[in-house]
């Protein structure tokens, strides 16, 4: 069944930063578990989740692996639809080519409307 | 229409987040820390959401904060609580 | 109507364990179905069958334990969160050559997966953070 106004099974939203916490790597491991099942799965970048898409990122000082690579899987995954709050790029001086995924930049109307989009929404 | 579900103070990421994804008839409720965001001071911290803000009872109650909140927002039981959750398609929390 | 919650705060660290009993209790008593709940993030340790608080402050992990067993509700613990964070059952600690399990029945240990399938199939899926 295919609806104009429905943009995927799952939103994914990120909030936190690479490192820091393990609530960026337990979001997106929900992501790639549901793209396993053949679920249609958007991210979405917000506030300091944005600083997860900055290219450059290395390996932490105990060995601890980060986010990146898991990233750069998300293509295998079909994970395509991927959105960055335009606040958040401002707010942190960010801009495309600073990025390692293509993120659409989305406004808070924007982002309402795709809160409505989606059959469930997942908030890390 | 969704039902988002806030947890922590005005002045907080989770609460400006909360904010700028609220859909224009979506209703929001506080709960847990939340609630302070009822306190009358703490009124301009929401901006249009009049008539669609809401604050758990027992979580005012056991801050103090009942009968100090502020006119205009409208306090539910858990049980108001399950309610809003039928009465919206979804729920989206922010912490 | 069918309901899922799911808990990524710890217990007595966060006021949401509680937040999130009490409203698995209002639900079921308006006469909706609880198909479950998982435990994600630090809500694992909602499972920690060790956790022994004062008596006279509720005890989470029982309160948990009592709905499940009341009323036939799922109580799923993420596997890889829970590993972890030393969260095992007797068969993950065979396993991990771990003496004494520190996970047991009614929680259950089982993949991220569950979690998507409970949070389409249901009607509603409610997050209580920390």
């Amino acid at each position: 069944m295919h609806d104009e106004t429905h943009h995927g099974d799952l939103l994914v939203i990120l909030r936190h930063a690479p490192h820091g916490s393990s609530w960026l790597r337990e979001g997106l491991d929900a992501a790639l578990v549901a793209a396993a099942f053949e679920r249609r799965v958007t991210l979405l970048f917000l506030g300091e989740g944005a600083l997860a898409l900055l290219e450059g990122q290395g390996v932490g000082p105990m060995g601890q692996k980060g986010t990146a690579p898991t990233l750069a899987m998300l293509e295998m995954y079909d994970i395509d639809r991927l959105l960055v709050e335009e606040r958040a790029l401002r707010d942190y001086g960010l801009d495309a080519s600073m990025l390692l995924l293509p993120a659409r930049p989305v406004g808070a109307t924007e982002m309402a409307e795709e809160l409505a989009a989606h059959s469930l929404v997942l908030n890390f | 229409m969704l039902l988002h579900i806030l947890n922590r103070a005005p002045d907080t990421p989770a609460c400006r987040q909360a904010l700028s994804a609220l859909g224009p008839a979506d209703r929001l409720l506080l709960i847990e820390d939340g609630v302070i965001g009822a306190l009358p001071a703490q009124r301009a911290a929401f901006p249009g959401v009049e008539g669609r803000l809401y604050a758990l009872h027992e979580d005012l109650e056991a801050r103090g904060l009942l009968g100090r909140h502020a006119d205009g927002i409208q306090v539910v039981d858990v049980e108001g609580f399950v309610a809003l959750t039928e009465a919206c398609e979804r729920t989206v929390s922010w912490y | 109507m069918r309901y899922a919650i799911l808990l990524l705060a710890a217990p007595y660290s966060h006021q949401a364990s509680h937040s999130a009993l009490r409203f698995a209790r209002a639900l079921l008593a308006r006469g909706h179905t609880l198909e479950g709940v998982f435990f994600y993030h630090e809500g694992v340790h909602n499972a920690a069958r060790l956790a022994a608080p004062p008596q006279d402050e509720p005890h989470l992990v029982d309160g948990w334990a009592a709905l499940g067993e009341a009323h036939g509700v799922p109580l799923q613990v993420c596997i890889a969160a829970a590993l972890r964070r030393g969260l095992l059952d007797e068969r993950e600690a065979r396993r991990h050559g771990k003496q004494g399990a520190s996970v047991e029945a009614p929680f259950e240990l089982t993949g991220l997966g569950q979690l998507v399938d409970l949070g389409l199939r249901c009607d509603r899926l409610i997050t209580f953070g920390p």
